[in-house]
């Protein structure tokens, strides 16, 4: 199943959903020669929006990535008030919804903290520089320092007044 | 109903294979996703490039893209 974003992009977008695109492709948006290979977004929860998501990649056999029993997408509709993340494997390749950000807030912070990029197939919106940096020092982990040390050189290097 | 696992792995949670090693465990503690390379293992190294390249593809666009928003 080889990843590809931009078809899962213009699904979601398609569909409605009001979202904000995060983690590695976020990372190269901004310039880090980092590459990833899911698609991470932030967006709002709830059973309309979780919906939204399902009709977006209904017919890609989507199933939530993590469990055991490789669980398809259509069995949460039991479970909307539990969910604040979604991890799927779909056809298209692996897309992670997002409630809130580490080190950003909800999805309301996360929107503020965005800027819109225009595409050849459509205009999304992306965290921004700031808060990028705010929730990668926040996660801790390793290569997300890593990812830091270049966001920060980003910064001062196309900042700079 | 579902069970408490499988709703904390639908919002997130890695369990750990029954056979991971030290070394695995030591990079999942790491805060690594080895749910991806769980899938990369499932490629022959032919898909991987594949894959690969139509990830950098989009990367590349994208990167692009960001480049022309960037402030002066």
């Amino acid at each position: 199943m080889p990843q590809n974003d931009q078809a899962l992009l213009t699904r979601l977008k398609a569909s409605g959903l009001d979202f904000v695109v995060i983690g590695g492709v976020c990372l190269v948006f901004h310039g880090a020669p980092m590459a990833t290979f899911d698609l991470d977004i932030c967006c709002p929860f709830g059973e309309e929006n979780v919906r939204r998501i399902e009709a977006a990649v209904a017919d890609l056999h989507p199933f939530h990535r993590l469990t055991a029993n490789k669980l398809e997408l259509e069995m949460t509709r039991t479970a909307f008030a539990e969910l604040k993340n979604l991890y799927l494997q779909t056809d298209l390749g692996k897309l992670d919804c997002l409630s809130e950000v580490l080190g950003v807030g909800d999805f309301d912070s996360v929107r503020k903290q965005s800027v819109i990029a225009r595409f050849s197939y459509g205009e999304f919106r992306f965290l921004n520089l700031d808060a990028l940096i705010a929730s990668k020092k926040a996660t801790g982990r390793e290569r997300d320092l890593a990812a830091v040390r270049f966001l920060l050189a980003i910064k001062e290097r196309t900042q700079k007044s | 109903m579902t069970d408490a696992r499988t709703l904390a792995e639908m919002n997130g949670k890695y369990s750990l294979p029954p056979n991971a090693g030290p070394a695995w465990r030591a990079a999942h503690e790491a805060g690594l996703d080895m749910s991806l390379i769980e899938d990369t293992l499932q490629l022959t190294p032919e898909q991987r490039l594949a894959e690969h390249q139509q990830v950098i593809d989009f990367l590349l666009e994208v990167q692009a893209v960001g480049v022309s928003h960037a402030p002066e």
